[in-house]
C-alpha cells in the first residue's frame, strides 16, 4: 500500500527528467521527416504556431478524433489551458476535438473517459482532478487500445498514460527562489514573504518547498508565508493582513497571478512600495505591469497554460504515427516536463503573446 | 340600512374540475345592513366569498356594485371597491407587530420612509374604536390571543376604505364576552353604512345581530333575503339541511358509581405561569368538561395531561400508573389520545390520504417487521369511516378534502381505532357543522358508554353542559368549581368564569 | 340565548335515535361533497405521484430521444448505458437518503463533505493494514460507520439541540472535509486491499456491481417509505410535525434516525466512489449536496416536506446523467451545458409547481 499526492511524484520527476524542453520547444515543430507522410502537396503553414516553420508534421493528416477532458474552469489558469486546447484544435482541420464539462467531481470526469471509451475516440487528452482518482479509468481506456495523455497532473500507475505532459511546480518555487537570491546579492538579512495557493493541493505544497530549497542554497528563508485560495478576493484579503503583520519586506512571492491581482491591490492599499515582488503562473496581467515596470511586481515564474494544448498536439502526432520532429527519437516520448521560466523587464516581449488572460 | 343594493350577485356559478362548487348563487346586500350566511359546511359559503375578494374567478353569473356590473378579476379591484374579507383562518404574519399587520401592503409612508408614529396612532385609533384599546401597537400579533388576533384582523379591514365587510365564522376563536364586543363593533360599522357579510354556524348569533339571511345549500341559493325576525329557526334548518334537524346532545346513560377507580387521575398538575394544582379524575364511560374562557388555560391543561407540555408540577396518572412528564409517546402508549384544539396545523396530516391519517397512532397493528400492510389499514380504516359516516366516502382521499366536521370525524377514528382508555377533546366542535355537531356529540357519548374516559374543552358553554356528566370550571389557571353539569347552568358558570364567584 | 341552546329539553327533533347511534350511516349526503368523489384533481391516487412520475420519464424519455437523434448508435450502446449508470449510481445512492430526508422535513447539506470523509476514513493506512490482515470488509465497516456517525451527530444537534438542519449540516460540512484533510493529511489514499477492488468492480452478468448495488438501494428506499411505518413516520414528522407529535409519534428519535439513514447512504457511496477510482480522497462528493438535492427536487419531492418520491429521485438522477451523457456526446461547450443544466432544473420545478397547483386548487 502507498499513500502519495495525488497529483504525481514531485521528487521523482525533477531527478528523473527524461526530456526537459522549453515551452517554446514544444510548441514549434520543424521539419525532420517522420515515418510515413507521404502528403507533402499539402502547404497550410498559415495555421502554425509562433517559431514553427511549415513543416509535414503540421501537414493535414488522417482526421483524428481527440476527447479531452479538465477541471472546472474556477480560474484562470484552468479557463486558459481548455481555450488554448480549443484555439489549437481550430488550426488543425484534421483534429476533431471533443470538448466534457469541466468538472471537479471525479465521479462525473470519470464517466465523461468512459464515454470516449465508448465512443471509440482515437486518443484522451486528461487533466485529472486528481491523478490517483482517474487512474482506474485511463487504464481501462489504454487497454481498450485507446492511448491517454496525462497533462500537468501525474496518474499512479505508468502504464495508465502514453504520454504525461507536466508542468514543473517544485521548479517554479526553485526559479522564484533563486531569482530572489540573485537579487539579494548575498545580503543575507533580508526579510522574504511568500504568499500560496490552496494549501491543500500537493502542487503548492511543491512549490513552496523549492522555494525554501532554493532558498536555502543562498542562506536565506521564509520569513513569512500564507496561504490564499487562488482567488483574487482571497489574495487581497491574506495580502492585507500580511502587510499588516510584517512592516518591512523586501521579497515577495506570490504563487498565483490570478490571486495576484488581489495582492496587489492589497498593496496599492497599503500604500506599500519597498518590496520586489515575484507572480506565479504568468498571466498576461502580470506580464504587462512587468513589461511597465512601474510597480513591485518585477517578475513572474511561468507555469504553462499551454500544456493541454500541448497534449492534444502530442495526441494527434501520436496517432498520425509522427514523431517530434526536433528529435530524433522516432516515437512521441513518454514524458515532457516544461521549464519553469523566470519573466523579467527584459525578456517579457518573449513569453507575453503566450500569456494568458486572467 | 337603505333599500337599494350595494352588491347584487346574479346566477353566479363556479366549477372545478369534476365539481360544480357555485351552481347559481343568488345574493343581494344593502349598504348598513347585517347579512347572514346560512348553510352547512360544503355548501359553497367559502368558495361565495373567494369569487367576492377575487380569488376565484365565477364561471357566469354577474356582479353588481351600487348597480353597476363590475368585473372583479384581482383581488386589488375588489380591495378598491371597498370590500374586504376576515376569514376564518387568519391571514396575519406573526412575527409582525400589531401596527406593521394592520398596514402591511398599505404601509404609511413619506419618501419612502415609514411613518412610524402616525403608523402607531392610527393603530391605536383603530383599535379604540374596536374597544380594544388594550392591544399593544408594537407587541408581535404571534404573541396574542387568538381572539385579539381577529381584532387586530378587523382594525386591518377598517384602516382602508370598507363598505363589504366579509366575516367567516368571527366568533369561532372569541368567548361570549368578546362576541358581545364583536356585535357592538358591528353595529357601529352597519350605523356609519357598511354592509356586513356574516357567516357563522351559530343560530343564535344570527338571531342577535342578523337583518336578513341567505341560505345556501349544494352550491345553490335556496332562499334569499329572509327577515331574520320573521324567519323560525325551524325553517332555516329545513332549508339548511332539507329536513328538520336539531343541535342535539344524546341523553345520559347511567351515573358511573362515584367511587369507582378513575381511569385518568391527575393531581396538582401545574405548569409554572400557566395553570396551578389542577386535580381531575375521570372514571371509566364519564365525559369531563372544561369550560372557562379563552385563555383561562383549559387547552394548555390537557395538552400538558397529554404530555405536549412539560408539567412543572403534579402527577398524571393512567390506571394507577403514573406517566412520564413531557412526553406524548408515553401517554399514548398508557392509552391516551387528544383531539387537538387547531384540527389542521395540530391534528392531521392534510396532504395524506384518510387512512394513513387514522392509522397513524396505531400502526404497530398493521406492521410485521415495519412492514406495513396498507390493505388491512384501508379495510380497517374503511369500516371506521363507514360506521362514523365520514362523507364523502373513500379513504384514499386526502384529509385536505374534507370539510371541519368530516376531518373531526377522521380525528376521532385514529383515537377509536387506537381503542383508547382516555380520550381527551379539544374544541371538538370548532367549524363543524349543526349536522355533523349532533352526530359528533353522540359519537362521544357512545365512546363513553363502551368505557372510555373523556375530557372535553369547549368555548360554549352549552356544548360542556350538554355533553358532560361533570363539569369543571377553570378561571386564570385555576380550577374554580367542580361539580355534576347537572347542578350547574349556564349563567352560573358564565358568573364563575368572568367573575370568578357566583353573583 | 336562543331556543336552540336548549336543545336537550322536549322539543326532540324526530330523529334523535339516528344521531344516537352513529354506526348507522343516516345523513343525506351533500351533493356536492359527493360531485367532489368524481373529481380526478380532489385527491386520489392517480392524479398525484403517478402523474408526476409520468411527466418526469416522459422527461427522461425525451432527452434519451434527443440522445438517439443526435449522437444514433453512439448513445445507444450498452457500453454507453453502463457509463450512465456507474455515473448515476454513487450519487443516486446520496440522493436516495437525501430523499427521506427531504421527505422529513429536513435538509443535508453535509452529504459530499460525508463521502468525502468516509472515503478517507476507509481507506487510511490503519484501516487498510487491519482490512489486509483480516478481511476487506473491514473498510466497507468502517464506511458505514463513519457515515452512521456523523448522521448521528447531525441528527442529535438538529432533533434535541433545536438547531436549524440547513445551520447543523452546513456546518457538518465544513467539519467533515476539514477532518477528511486531517486525516488524509491533504493527499489521495490508494487502496492496495484487492479483496475490496475485486468485490466492488465486480459484474454479474455483465451488469456492474455499482449499478446493481444502486437498483437495491431504490428497491429498498422505495419499500421503505411507501411500505413501512419508518416511511410513514417520515411522511407524517415531515408534514406536520406537531401533528404527528400529537399523534403520539417519536418526532425527535425519527428526526435522528433520518439523519443517521442518510449518513449510512454517504457511507455506503463512498465505498462505491473508492471501487470506481479505487482511492479515498478529501476532495470526494465535491458538490454532490447540490446535485442530490436538485435530483431530488426534480424527482417531485417537496422541499417542505411532507411528499416524496423514490422513483422521482432516481428518474431525476438518471435525467442528470443522462443529460450530461447526451452534452457530452455532441461535443456541447461546458458553459452552454452548465446554463442547459440549470435551464432544466428551474423548468422541471415549475412544471412541477404547476401540477401540484391543479392537485390541490379544489
Amino acid at each position: 500500500m502507498r499513500l502519495r499526492t495525488p497529483f504525481g511524484r514531485q521528487q521523482g520527476r525533477r531527478l528523473t527528467g527524461l526530456l526537459v524542453g522549453s515551452v517554446a520547444v514544444l510548441t514549434l515543430a520543424a521539419c525532420t521527416g517522420s515515418a510515413e507522410d507521404a502528403a507533402n502537396d499539402d502547404d497550410n503553414g498559415s495555421d502554425s504556431a509562433p517559431a514553427a516553420a511549415a513543416g509535414s508534421n503540421d501537414e493535414e493528416g488522417d482526421q483524428v478524433t481527440i476527447g479531452f477532458s479538465a477541471p472546472a474552469a474556477d480560474h484562470g489558469w484552468m479557463a486558459a489551458i481548455t481555450n488554448n486546447v480549443r484555439d489549437l484544435a481550430e488550426e488543425y482541420p484534421d483534429i476533431d476535438l471533443q470538448v466534457a464539462e469541466g468538472t471537479n467531481d471525479v465521479n462525473l470526469q470519470i464517466s465523461q473517459v468512459e464515454t470516449f471509451i465508448n465512443d471509440k475516440v482515437d486518443a484522451i487528452v486528461l487533466l485529472p482532478f486528481d491523478g490517483a482518482a482517474m487512474t482506474p479509468v485511463a487504464l481501462k481506456a489504454m487497454e481498450a487500445g485507446i492511448p491517454v495523455i496525462n497533462v500537468d497532473r501525474e496518474f499512479d500507475d505508468p502504464n495508465a498514460a502514453r504520454v504525461t505532459v507536466l508542468g514543473d511546480n517544485y521548479g517554479m518555487g526553485v526559479s522564484a527562489g533563486q531569482y530572489v537570491c540573485e537579487q539579494a546579492g548575498g545580503n543575507e538579512d533580508v526579510v522574504v514573504a511568500e504568499i500560496a495557493g490552496i494549501d491543500s493541493l500537493p502542487l503548492t505544497q511543491d512549490r513552496s518547498q523549492g522555494f525554501e530549497d532554493a532558498l536555502g542554497e543562498c542562506g536565506l528563508d521564509v520569513d513569512a508565508r500564507q496561504a490564499a485560495e487562488f482567488t483574487v478576493e482571497s489574495g487581497e484579503e491574506v495580502a492585507a493582513n500580511l502587510l499588516q503583520a510584517e512592516k518591512k519586506i523586501d521579497f515577495l512571492w506570490n504563487h498565483d497571478d490570478d490571486q495576484g491581482v488581489g495582492v496587489l491591490a492589497a498593496i496599492e492599499n497599503a500604500g506599500r512600495d519597498e518590496f520586489t515582488m515575484i507572480g506565479g503562473a504568468g498571466s498576461a496581467n502580470a506580464m504587462r505591469a512587468i513589461q511597465e515596470d512601474s510597480g513591485v511586481l518585477k517578475a513572474t515564474v511561468i507555469y504553462p497554460s499551454t500544456q493541454g494544448a500541448d497534449g492534444v498536439k502530442l495526441a494527434r502526432l501520436l496517432v498520425q504515427s509522427k514523431a517530434m520532429s526536433d528529435l530524433v527519437e522516432v516515437e512521441v516520448p513518454r514524458t515532457v516536463q516544461l521549464f519553469a521560466p523566470v519573466v523579467t523587464s527584459e525578456n517579457v516581449d518573449q513569453y507575453i503573446d503566450s500569456a494568458f488572460e486572467s | 340600512m337603505t333599500d337599494s343594493p350595494l352588491l347584487t350577485m346574479r346566477g353566479i356559478v363556479k366549477r372545478f374540475p369534476g365539481v360544480l362548487a357555485l351552481g347559481g348563487v343568488e345574493l343581494e346586500v344593502r349598504a348598513g345592513e347585517v347579512h347572514c350566511l346560512l348553510g352547512q359546511n360544503g355548501a359553497g359559503k367559502s368558495t361565495l366569498i373567494k369569487v367576492l375578494s377575487a380569488s376565484y374567478q365565477p364561471d357566469e353569473g354577474e356582479i353588481l356594485w351600487e348597480g353597476e356590473p363590475v368585473a372583479l378579476t384581482t383581488p386589488q379591484a375588489s380591495m378598491d371597491l371597498g370590500i374586504s374579507t376576515i376569514y376564518q383562518e387568519l391571514d396575519l404574519v406573526d412575527d409582525l407587530s400589531v401596527a406593521e399587520n394592520i398596514f402591511l401592503g398599505h404601509e404609511l409612508s413619506r419618501g419612502g420612509f415609514s411613518q412610524r408614529s402616525e403608523t402607531i396612532r392610527r393603530t391605536r385609533e383603530l383599535l379604540a374604536r374596536l374597544g380594544h384599546s388594550e392591544i399593544q401597537p408594537t407587541r408581535s400579533v404571534g404573541r396574542l390571543s387568538p381572539a385579539a388576533q381577529q381584532i387586530v384582523s378587523m382594525a386591518r379591514a377598517l384602516s382602508q376604505d370598507t363598505r363589504l365587510l366579509i366575516l367567516d365564522e368571527p366568533s369561532a376563536v372569541l368567548d361570549q364576552g368578546e362576541v358581545d364586543n364583536l356585535f357592538r363593533v358591528i353595529r357601529d360599522l352597519t350605523s356609519e353604512g357598511v354592509a356586513i357579510v356574516y357567516i357563522s354556524h351559530r343560530l343564535e348569533e344570527i338571531r342577535q345581530i342578523g337583518d336578513r339571511i341567505t341560505v345556501l345549500k349544494d352550491g345553490s341559493t335556496v332562499a334569499t333575503g329572509l327577515a331574520v325576525d320573521q324567519t323560525p329557526t325551524s325553517e332555516l334548518i329545513k332549508l339548511m339541511t332539507g329536513r328538520s334537524i336539531e343541535y342535539v346532545f344524546p341523553p345520559r346513560g347511567e351515573a358511573v358509581p362515584a367511587d369507582a377507580e378513575p381511569v385518568l387521575d391527575v393531581s396538582g398538575l401545574s405548569l409554572a405561569g400557566v395553570f396551578s394544582d389542577v386535580d381531575l379524575q375521570v372514571r371509566a364511560g364519564e365525559i369531563v368538561g372544561l369550560a372557562g374562557l379563552v385563555g383561562a388555560g383549559r387547552s394548555e391543561i390537557i395538552e400538558t395531561l397529554y404530555g405536549a407540555r412539560r408539567a412543572t408540577a403534579g402527577t398524571v396518572r393512567v390506571n394507577g400508573k403514573e406517566l412520564r412528564r413531557g412526553s406524548v409517546p408515553a401517554a399514548v402508549k398508557a392509552g391516551m389520545g387528544l383531539c387537538p384544539e387547531e384540527r389542521k396545523s395540530q391534528g392531521l396530516l392534510l396532504d395524506q390520504a384518510v387512512y394513513s391519517n387514522i392509522t397513524v397512532s396505531s400502526m404497530s397493528r398493521f406492521s410485521r417487521l415495519g412492514l406495513l400492510d396498507s390493505r388491512a389499514e384501508r379495510k380497517r380504516s374503511t369500516e371506521l369511516t363507514e360506521s362514523l359516516d365520514v362523507r364523502p366516502a373513500g379513504v384514499d382521499r386526502l384529509v385536505r378534502l374534507l370539510s371541519g366536521g368530516n376531518q373531526q370525524k377522521v380525528v376521532l377514528a385514529r383515537w377509536l381505532l387506537r381503542e383508547c382508555r382516555v380520550l381527551l377533546l379539544d374544541e371538538p366542535t370548532r367549524g363543524v357543522d349543526v349536522g355533523a355537531r349532533a352526530e359528533i356529540y353522540a359519537l362521544v357519548r357512545s365512546l363513553a358508554d363502551s368505557g372510555v374516559a373523556v375530557v372535553v374543552v369547549s368555548s360554549e358553554v352549552e356544548e360542556v353542559l350538554g355533553l358532560a356528566d361533570r363539569v369543571l370550571v377553570v378561571r386564570e389557571g385555576r380550577v374554580v368549581h367542580v361539580g355534576p353539569s347537572s347542578d350547574i347552568d349556564e349563567s352560573r358558570v358564565l358568573d364563575l368564569v368572568m367573575e370568578g364567584k357566583v353573583a | 340565548m336562543s331556543e336552540q341552546s336548549t336543545s336537550r329539553g322536549a322539543e326532540h327533533v324526530p330523529d334523535v335515535g339516528e344521531v344516537q347511534n352513529p354506526v348507522t350511516p343516516t345523513r343525506e349526503t351533500i351533493t356536492v361533497e359527493r360531485a367532489g368523489a368524481e373529481s380526478p384533481s380532489s385527491g386520489g391516487l392517480m392524479s398525484g405521484p403517478f402523474g408526476r412520475n409520468l411527466g418526469l420519464v416522459l422527461a427522461l424519455l425525451l432527452i434519451c430521444a434527443a440522445g438517439v437523434v443526435t449522437a444514433g448508435d453512439r448513445f445507444a450502446s450498452i457500453d454507453n448505458i453502463l457509463t450512465v449508470l456507474r455515473f448515476a449510481s454513487a450519487l443516486g445512492v446520496v440522493a436516495i437518503g437525501m430523499t427521506f430526508v427531504i421527505t422529513g422535513g429536513g435538509i443535508d447539506l453535509s452529504v459530499g463533505a460525508l463521502v468525502a470523509l468516509c472515503s478517507v476514513w476507509a481507506t487510511t493506512f490503519a484501516t487498510q493494514t487491519m482490512a489486509t490482515d483480516t478481511h476487506w470488509t473491514i473498510m466497507v465497516f468502517a464506511a458505514l460507520a463513519v457515515g452512521a456517525g456523523a448522521g448521528l451527530v447531525n441528527g442529535l444537534v438538529i432533533a434535541y439541540g433545536k438547531v436549524v438542519p440547513f445551520i447543523t449540516t452546513l456546518a457538518m460540512l465544513a467539519a467533515a472535509r476539514g477532518l477528511a484533510e486531517i486525516i488524509s493529511e491533504r493527499r489521495t489514499q490508494i487502496v492496495t486491499v484487492d479483496g475490496f477492488k475485486d468485490f466492488f468492480g465486480a459484474d454479474v452478468l455483465g451488469v456492474p456491481l455499482l449499478v446493481i448495488i444502486f437498483a437495491l438501494v431504490s428497491l429498498g428506499g422505495w419499500v421503505l417509505l411507501n411500505r413501512t411505518t419508518f416511511g410513514r413516520r417520515t411522511l407524517a414528522v415531515g408534514g406536520n410535525p406537531e401533528a404527528a407529535r400529537l399523534a403520539g409519534i417519536n418526532v425527535n428519535r425519527h428526526t435522528v434516525m433520518l439523519y443517521v439513514l442518510v449518513g449510512v447512504c454517504c457511507g455506503l457511496a463512498a465505498l462505491m466512489l473508492i471501487s470506481r477510482t479505487t482511492t479515498g480522497s478529501s476532495t470526494h462528493g465535491y458538490m454532490w449536496e447540490l446535485d442530490a438535492i436538485a435530483a431530488v427536487v426534480i424527482g417531485g419531492t417537496l422541499l417542505t416536506g411532507g411528499r416524496g418520491t423514490i422513483v422521482g429521485t432516481v428518474v431525476g438522477v438518471l435525467i442528470f446523467a443522462t443529460l450530461g451523457n447526451v452534452f457530452t456526446l455532441n461535443n456541447q461547450d461546458t458553459s452552454t451545458q452548465a446554463v442547459a443544466k440549470g435551464l432544466i432544473i428551474v423548468v422541471a420545478v415549475l412544471l412541477q409547481q404547476r401540477l401540484a397547483r391543479n392537485a390541490t386548487s379544489t
